[in-house]
């Protein structure tokens, strides 16, 4: 018996560090508090530029102040015996860092190759309560790719401390106002490396990536008509992929890639069809009088959530995949449209209009939970989730002309994701790129 | 004395002459009833003639006034098209400023009862032009998403046609397209520039 009790105990010992580890890091959580993380200075190996070595660095805290669990410590705020130890600290010694104020610290050193080109790495994540050794990694990449390289350390980190991986390595896409025009544009998560991938001065909406990655859907009037066109991400190999007369906007693909969800005006007025993966033969899946819009999968490909006016002012609702068993979802206010479907299946994220300004909401998908995210005093619209589901990203005008916004899901951490004059729009988020 | 009677026998013999004379001419009158008639006919013809001739006359007049009108109108029409490119957009089209655009209210389709005005006195255009064929155009003003704004454009578009199909013009002769909120008139960001751009606006696709 006792033997048996012990076991037991041993299986809960095994267990407890990592729930324990989820429950406090978990940054959409009520009571989660960012972590104190202090960064010492990392070391240039050989000839090494600092210069280079310092940027490793300023990717490295940007990172992990964006992922929202940590308040970084930067080593120019350290007490001048710390501040300009360099490099990974011997945990004999870890002791002497206490005083820095972290909780966990991340130390590391770079190695620039002899030719010129070639990166490596070395990271060690420790924690300073209990003065352990978490994780350690060293990565051999291209200099060029060096932010793609600081961007795994950061999900590593995350990953060791929550058990999901962080989503440094994404993209997002999104609509920028070029005078007259609108054309499609991507940026990395932290904003870095954006790059227009239309170039063609038309009237260019709505991007959304395919369940690859490695292209983007949206919408053009190349053709005086909202087509929906695919494009390689380096923005070659532009294709039609459905052009019937009137809208052609909003793909949503089924989890499996096989069908694709599109807002259709074929009919005189928007609806949702479903079409095959190739843009053929589409079928109506919402009948009645109302305008129906933004048509998103649900993560386990039995549902789609969509606006409908259908009621007299629009509102969410979801439906089957076959467009059976239609249901109303919100009833707070009448202007709620711009759905997107959580990647945990558990909550939408929509635009309303509360007080005469468009914000940004989510709510549970049995219709509990209603929360609005952003603050009084903007309008915001268009979210999108992070694949991890942590994040949401959305336009905003507050900062004057529209921009990208990314929060944490609970409304926490709201930053623009780019440091443009504005005119940006319509965000959507990539998967992980491994 | 013997003259004033010599006066007054004269006056008499004039007088009884004149009588006299007064009776031949008329036997001349009764005797020539088949030449007047003729003459009248001929006087009758002669005025339905006239008449005809002024008729005729005004008549062409009227085609021509009619037709200079026409050639006005068209000449008008012709003056008030401005043809238009769009950079990314394919095709010229023209736009006229004698097809009148209409406004809607805020997140509204339906049309307002100044606006069916204006659509009576497009669709009496279109009348006046048999070829021509049209685009409209359903726009939005800013607020609210873009996504939404699109569905909205593309059934302020619809319904405006199809109060132009109940005034009588042709299905083939119109097509519709929503630009959503993606082509505002006035890009300022108020209630005056709002109530501009949610329009439905008329482009011509074929003179």
């Amino acid at each position: 018996m006792v033997k048996y009790f012990v076991s037991i105990l041993i299986l809960f010992s095994f267990f407890i560090p990592s729930v324990e580890a989820r429950v406090y890091l978990d940054i959409n959580a009520p009571t989660f508090v960012q972590i104190p993380i202090v960064l010492p200075k990392w070391k240039s190996v050989d000839k090494t530029p600092p210069a280079l070595t310092a940027k490793i660095y300023e990717v490295l805290a940007s990172d992990l102040t964006l992922s929202g669990f940590f308040k970084v410590i930067d080593h120019s705020l350290l007490p001048s015996y710390l501040k300009e130890k360099e490099g990974i600290p011997n945990l004999l010694s870890i002791q002497e860092w206490a005083p820095s104020g972290g909780e966990l610290l991340i130390a590391g050193e770079a190695t620039l190759g002899g030719d010129g080109l070639s990166l490596r790495l070395k990271f060690h994540l420790v924690d300073l309560v209990e003065q352990k050794h978490l994780t350690g990694k060293q990565y051999d990449a291209q200099l060029q790719n060096f932010r793609n390289m600081v961007h795994r350390i950061a999900d590593e980190t995350i990953l060791h401390l929550t058990g999901e991986r962080g989503v440094h390595n994404t993209k997002v896409a999104y609509v920028i106002r070029q005078g007259e025009g609108r054309e499609i544009s991507l940026a990395d998560f932290d904003g870095a490396n954006s790059k227009q991938i239309t170039q063609n001065q038309s009237i260019n909406l709505s991007p959304v990536w395919t369940p690859d990655g490695q292209r983007i859907a949206f919408t053009s009037y190349l053709k005086r008509n909202p087509d929906l066109y695919l494009i390689d991400l380096n923005g070659r190999n532009l294709q039609r992929l459905s052009s019937h007369p009137g809208l052609n906007v909003s793909p949503s693909w089924s989890p499996d890639g096989k069908q694709i969800a599109l807002m259709m005006g074929m009919e005189g007025k928007s609806d949702i069809y479903l079409l095959d993966a190739n843009g053929g033969n589409p079928k109506r899946l919402t009948g009645g009088h109302g305008n129906e819009s933004t048509p998103r999968w649900s993560p386990d490909g039995q549902q789609i959530v969509f606006s409908s006016d259908r009621s007299g002012s629009p509102q969410i609702y979801l439906m089957s995949s076959n467009g059976s068993n239609v249901r109303r979802l919100t009833y707070e206010g009448n202007y709620n449209t711009s759905p997107s479907w959580s990647p945990k299946g558990d909550q939408i994220a929509f635009c309303g209009r509360a007080g005469g300004q468009f914000h940004i909401f989510t709510i549970r998908t049995d219709g509990s939970g209603l929360k609005k995210l952003t603050p009084n005093g903007s309008n915001n619209e268009s979210p999108c989730w992070s694949p991890d589901g942590r994040y949401i990203a959305f336009g905003s005008t507050r900062a004057g002309g529209s921009r990208i916004f990314i929060m944490n899901a609970n409304g926490f951490n709201q930053r623009p994701l780019t440091t443009s004059k504005g005119g940006e729009s319509s965000p959507s988020w990539s998967k992980r790129f491994e | 004395m013997m003259r004033k009677s010599y006066m007054v026998s004269v006056i008499f013999i004039l007088c009884i002459g004149l009588i006299l004379m007064g009776c031949p001419k008329k036997t001349v009158v009764k005797e020539e009833p088949s030449a007047k008639a003729e003459a009248a006919k001929i006087e009758a013809e002669r005025a339905a003639k006239e008449k005809e001739r002024e008729t005729k006359e005004r008549e062409t007049k009227e085609k021509e006034a009619a037709r200079v009108k026409e050639e006005q109108a068209k000449k008008e029409f012709e003056r008030s098209l401005v043809a238009k490119k769009t950079p990314g957009i394919e095709g010229e089209i023209f736009e006229s400023s004698l097809l009148k655009p209409i406004h809607f209210d805020f997140d509204r389709y339906d049309i307002r009862a100044p606006e069916a005005e204006t659509l009576k006195g497009n669709s009496a255009f279109l009348k006046k032009f048999p070829n021509m064929k049209i685009q409209i155009e359903g726009h939005c003003d800013e607020r609210g998403t873009h996504e939404y704004n699109l569905a909205l454009g593309e059934r302020r578009a619809n319904t405006t046609k199809k109060y132009l199909l109940s005034l009588g013009i042709s299905e083939n002769r119109m097509s519709t397209i929503s630009y959503g909120e993606e082509k505002p008139l006035d890009s300022a960001h108020n209630d005056e520039a709002w109530a501009k751009n949610r329009r439905a606006h008329f482009i011509i696709t074929a003179k």
